[in-house]
């Protein structure tokens, strides 16, 4: 991967896209076993459904946000998943928003390590937890949109990534 | 005394991965959600081990991790470091900051178990209650052999006990196997592939989980150099094949310290009774010299003064059962006990050879025994 170079947007939310892309797959595969699969082609994350969105954001030698969405459904998934348990047993929201905001934490996390090897420095801020049925989530005039879609199984994973380079 | 782990994170689907790692291991977990509660756990409980996250809210990691060294009654717990962050700068400061290990988050159960295990003594929690077994309860053996046939063979050869013998051909399933199902036994063979039965003992060894389990290596007879081989890696000891399964009982039993004494020692009608079986072997005498002066003194403490030796069912004594007999009257004479033998007239004749058995009494049977410590007293021997 090239190194990144503060002074080329593209460079940067391309390196971004890729370094987050290879740390979703990572990070499920590890926390919860599950192989997931990119696919830009699928629609996004069901309609009508609620769903839950954990983020954390950095901030260093570029700054920006990174949320991870799906339905509630596939979040309680994930939860039962993780901590081992039935997903009858995972009881309330809590406990998903929880996990949720750490798969979003780890996710981040390696995409700092991964920036950290290469020289440039960021801050992880707490995660946080978005839920609802129907939100969008836009970027503000100077930062950079990427999303990326994920399928796993019949579920799908919505990534979106915003960031800009630090002034 | 049960260790004790803090695990300080703000999130409480990492603290539940590490209670639910830890719970099948006999310690203490508590928990805090940041830098402040876990220095007050920490000052409060003065846990073994704290397992603590960087990242958080309140206090991180680093500002608890310098407040902790600072205090002389708290530096010396050891701290394993959980960090999102793999990077080398990271991974550096961490290692600066004094902690004993780190783990880069997700991590995997094992992995967090292995390391916990490098820094205390983990035990899985069935171990450290030292609950004492009978040979008749049921207990787990793992054979791993790439002969189905063995495993096969140690199923009906140990088929007269309520052992559970679970067979496994290969190493990767026998990892899967403990990481589900914690063995009391393993008996892996010497000869799989590629040396793949060291291998595996080293791996047994360095798990926190089946570090403690007795694991026998298994080869033909004439396999010198690996029965060498496997003694020096530390093996808890080598079966041969063909199988003695006599032998092999009685060495599942010595390593588990299974209670074998109910097979030869029972309190019956107000005395001791030492029955010994027809088939006499060397492991028979050393099982019951094994449990001899504990189960005699036991039976004093409970107030009984009188033993009975039944060698009844023996049919040829040898010099194993004459010394053990030896034994059991000199001991009854250390404890004031008095002492019955019974014997068949076979076994009465055989005695007379001995220079030293050659005054001993024998009754006919276990009621004529009894029946004569009420009548007048009388010697049963020299």
């Amino acid at each position: 991967m090239p190194r990144l170079h503060a002074d080329d947007r593209d460079v940067i939310i391309d390196d971004v896209e890729k370094l987050i892309s290879t740390a979703m797959k990572e990070v499920f595969l590890k926390a919860l076993s599950f192989d997931i699969q990119q696919d830009q082609s699928l629609d996004t994350v069901a309609e009508g459904e609620p769903h839950v969105a954990g983020s954390v954001g950095f901030v260093g030698g570029i700054s920006g946000i990174v949320y991870i969405y799906t339905t509630c459904r596939f979040a309680r998934a994930m939860t039962g998943k993780m901590l081992g348990l039935a997903e009858a047993e995972v009881e309330g929201d809590e406990m998903i928003n929880d996990a949720m905001g750490e798969m979003a934490n780890m996710v981040v996390g390696v995409m700092k390590s991964k920036l950290a090897d290469q020289g440039l420095q960021v801050s992880l801020t707490i995660p946080s937890i978005v839920r609802g049925n129907h939100f969008t989530i836009e970027q503000s005039g100077s930062a950079h949109r990427r999303v990326l879609i994920f399928k796993c199984d019949e579920h799908r994973l919505l990534v979106e990534v915003m960031a800009k380079e630090q002034n | 005394m049960r260790p004790k782990i803090l695990t300080v994170d703000d999130s409480k689907t990492i603290r539940m991965i590490v209670g639910k790692a830890l719970k099948t291991f006999d310690c203490e977990v508590f928990e805090a959600a940041n830098g402040v509660e876990g220095l007050a756990v920490a000052s409060r409980e003065r846990p073994d081990l704290i397992v603590l996250d960087l990242t958080m809210p309140i206090m991180d990691g680093v500002e608890m991790l310098s407040k902790l060294k600072s205090n002389p009654e708290l530096k010396m717990i050891p701290v394993i470091m959980l960090t999102a962050e793999a990077g080398r700068e990271n991974v550096l400061k961490i290692a600066k900051m004094g902690v004993r290990d780190y783990l880069i988050k997700p991590f995997k159960e094992d992995v967090l178990i292995e390391r916990v295990g490098r820094v205390i003594d983990l035990k899985p929690k069935g171990e450290a209650t030292n609950k004492i077994r009978r040979f008749d309860d049921p207990i787990n053996i793992l054979v791993v052999d790439d002969k189905p046939a063995i495993c096969e063979q140690l199923k009906t050869g140990l088929g007269d006990t309520p052992w559970i013998v679970s067979g496994r051909s290969q190493s990767g399933e026998a990892v899967d196997y403990c990481s589900q199902t914690l063995p009391d036994l393993i008996l892996v063979s010497l000869s799989l592939a590629d040396n793949a039965g060291y291998t595996l003992f080293q791996m047994f060894r360095a798990s926190s989980k089946t570090k403690n389990v007795p694991i026998f290596g298994m080869c033909v007879k004439t396999a010198s150099d690996d029965q060498v081989k496997a003694q020096q890696a530390g093996f808890t000891g080598v079966v041969t094949k063909p199988i003695d399964f006599d032998d092999l009982k009685s060495k599942i039993a010595r390593s588990l310290n299974l209670d074998t004494s109910y097979k030869y020692f029972e309190q019956k009608s107000g005395v001791l009774l030492l029955k010994l079986p027809g088939t006499f072997t060397q492991n028979v005498a050393n099982e019951v010299n094994i449990h001899l002066r504990a189960k005699v003194s036991e039976a004093v403490d409970s107030g009984l003064d009188k033993l009975i030796l039944d060698l009844s069912e023996i049919r040829k004594p040898d010099i194993n059962v004459i010394k053990l007999g030896l034994a059991a009257i000199q001991l009854c004479s250390e404890l004031s006990l008095k002492q019955r033998i019974v014997g068949s007239d076979s076994v009465c004749n055989e005695c007379k050879n001995f220079e030293e058995t050659k005054d001993w009494k024998f009754e006919g049977s276990f009621d004529e025994a009894l029946a004569s410590f009420t009548g007048p007293a009388m010697a049963s021997a020299a």
